[in-house]
């Protein structure tokens, strides 16, 4: 599948990276760059096991959403029988998109252009002219839609157009056990609470998934009005304290911040609380109550994130949920999607409450996610300039800090949360995909 | 809605038009304490997320997902950052501008209160960056007769764009 060549010069860039890391060294040029950007096109987003959608967009048969891997337009739809399911949005006649429209509910698909019409699953089912024209000369089974191998984890549905890649199980590596805080928020789990925000950004994906990773470190600069005004219960002198865990050499990372002094599971109704002791296992209590902050990924670009947000500075707040995509869609530029995710169980209040403080933080318009991105679009821009491509940064953070040997949970957790412990497995398993022959 | 002049009388009109136009400018002079103070205490902000769905479909705006969903509590917390030294998204700050046209107002069953339908159209122009963002909007408020002036009880801006162009939004419509 591969066609990508690497130029000699990107051959030797990718070369030194290798060397580099374990050092704490990481090229600018990465950030930005077109033979970068193709190369993970076809070696990255097309050999990994990518998030399509959460389970409840679709919750009712026909039920369907378009969204991407790599630069394929994907329907997936919950078909007739109940069943999730993904196709290449092309009509496999003459190419034709198939749904135009980003969500919707349909038993079937038309095709504009000449009216092939295919079950919601996938299978042809429809030719106009098929005596006339075809003369019955066409088998209709062998021209379904192109699928797309899928397979989910509490909610969450992804799918890959590798048919080797390994089973999302093992794909996920153990990650399991920290989504289960974005996703496991009581007995019923969690649900978005609506569509997403949308939009696009002259950022590189990278740098958001990196953050995302758990950059702990920026948030008490980025993000100073928080801390500033309130609204956020943490504080710059204590800011670092807390886990940095991720899966090696799968890429998946997350960020455990906590505000000594807190009650455990502070900003949660009671209620949620008393679930969470039934849907999580001891060991993850153990981590998330302590857990103010959880800033987590799934290799390479679903990122989600739980933190508490107050309008009475000095008071817990509200706990809320964001789950975020970010999709690359040239080099340093990329399309954003945005949810907020709600515990199913939890009151109508709770989730208002809990949606109001995600669009005033972590929305399009939210105080958090405006100053994240202007900066982004600024690093994006000088990554991309000339002198930044003999340009390495310093990842270097915590390059002596042990792992921690009693850490309840899986992977490779060190303490404290402010850490590019994290990043460079996250840069390194970037690399080995970019890098693997076929 | 009918095609037919609303009954609303023309002073009530032009003095609607005036206050709709002094608002978008307090937020183009960067005033935003003074726009503040044109939303009632009891005041909602609101748009809307836009889904790109079949025609007939139920909806297009989505009825539970909102890019802004404020109240006047929340609309202060954006401005009391907007005052911080660290609201870096508006620093430098945007230059703005917002056209405001076709203005109708139709009368609602209070006596106070009318709703006034405009088009919106912000430009937005950012530090030495030579493509604006553009924000086209339907805006749906209600405003509240107070004194001799007005307030806004209720603001509601539709973006036309489903994927919106603009890394963020850090401006209001």
């Amino acid at each position: 599948m591969s066609t990508t060549t690497i130029s000699p010069g990107l051959r030797q860039l990718l070369g030194e990276m290798r060397e580099g890391i374990p050092g704490g060294r990481v090229p600018a040029r990465i950030f930005n760059d077109q033979e970068i950007f193709d190369l993970e096109q076809d070696k990255l987003f097309s050999k990994a096991w990518c998030f399509l959608a959460h389970e409840t967009e679709i919750p009712k048969k026909g039920d369907y959403v378009v969204r991407y891997i790599a630069n394929n337009s994907i329907i997936v739809v919950r078909d007739e029988h109940g069943n999730i399911t993904a196709n290449l949005n092309m009509c496999r006649h003459r190419g034709n998109m198939m749904c135009k429209s980003e969500m919707g509910n349909a038993s079937h698909f038309r095709c504009s252009y000449h009216g092939w019409v295919y079950k919601n699953s996938g299978e042809l089912i429809g030719v106009p002219m098929f005596k006339e024209g075809y003369e019955g000369q066409l088998d209709r089974s062998q021209w379904g839609l192109v699928k797309v191998r899928t397979e989910t984890y509490a909610g969450l549905i992804f799918g890959t157009i590798d048919p080797q890649a390994p089973d999302l199980e093992d794909y996920l590596g153990g990650f399991q056990f920290y989504l289960d805080i974005y996703l496991k928020q009581g007995l019923g789990g969690s649900e978005v609470h609506g569509p997403p925000d949308h939009w696009v950004a002259e950022t590189d994906w990278k740098i958001c998934a990196e953050n995302f990773s758990g950059d702990g470190y920026h948030t008490p600069v980025a993000h100073q009005f928080g801390f500033h005004l309130g609204y956020f219960p943490s504080s710059g002198s204590t800011h670092s304290e807390g886990w940095a865990v991720n899966i090696p050499n799968k890429g998946h990372a997350i960020g455990l911040g906590h505000t000594p002094g807190m009650p455990a599971f502070f900003g949660y109704p009671d209620e949620l609380v008393e679930q969470m002791h039934q849907s999580l296992s001891p060991e993850q209590l153990e981590i998330f109550s302590k857990t103010r902050t959880a800033v987590g990924s799934v290799f390479p670009n679903l990122s989600f994130l739980i933190q508490p947000f107050s309008l009475d500075p000095g008071e817990p707040g509200v706990r809320f949920c964001t789950m975020r995509l970010w999709h690359p869609i040239g080099p340093g530029r990329m399309e954003m999607w945005s949810w907020c995710l709600v515990p199913t169980d939890a009151s109508e209040e709770y989730k208002e409450a809990a949606y109001k403080a995600y669009t005033l933080t972590f929305g399009q318009a939210g105080t958090f996610e405006q100053d994240d991105f202007e900066n982004w679009i600024k690093v994006t821009r000088a990554a991309g300039s000339t002198m930044a491509r003999d340009v390495e940064f310093p990842y270097v953070m915590g390059l002596e800090r042990p792992k921690l040997e009693d850490f309840p949970g899986p992977g490779h957790a060190v303490s404290p949360y402010v850490t590019d412990t994290n990043f460079r497995n996250l840069w390194s398993t970037w690399l080995d995909y970019l890098t693997r022959e076929e | 809605m009918t095609l037919q002049a609303a009954e609303v009388d023309r002073e009530t009109r032009e003095s609607i038009k005036d206050f709709l136009y002094r608002e978008s400018l307090a937020l183009d002079e960067q005033r935003f304490r003074d726009w503040l103070t044109a939303f009632a205490e009891d005041a909602r902000y609101e748009i809307p997320v836009r889904v790109t769905r079949e025609k007939l479909s139920e909806w297009e705006l989505s009825p539970n997902s909102r890019i802004f969903d404020d109240t006047k509590e929340t609309l202060e917390v954006r401005v009391k950052r907007l005052e911080t030294d660290f609201a870096w998204s508006e620093q430098p700050a945007s230059r703005t501008r917002h056209f405001i046209t076709n203005i109708l107002v139709e009368p609602t069953e209070r006596a106070d209160e009318f709703r006034v339908l405009s088009n919106c159209l912000v430009y937005r122009s950012r530090g030495d960056e030579t493509t604006p963002s553009l924000f086209s909007a339907q805006r749906r408020d209600v405003v509240r007769r107070d004194g001799g002036g007005w307030l806004i009880v209720h603001r509601w801006a539709a973006l036309d764009q489903a994927v919106v162009n603009a890394h963020n939004m850090s401006i209001f419509i």
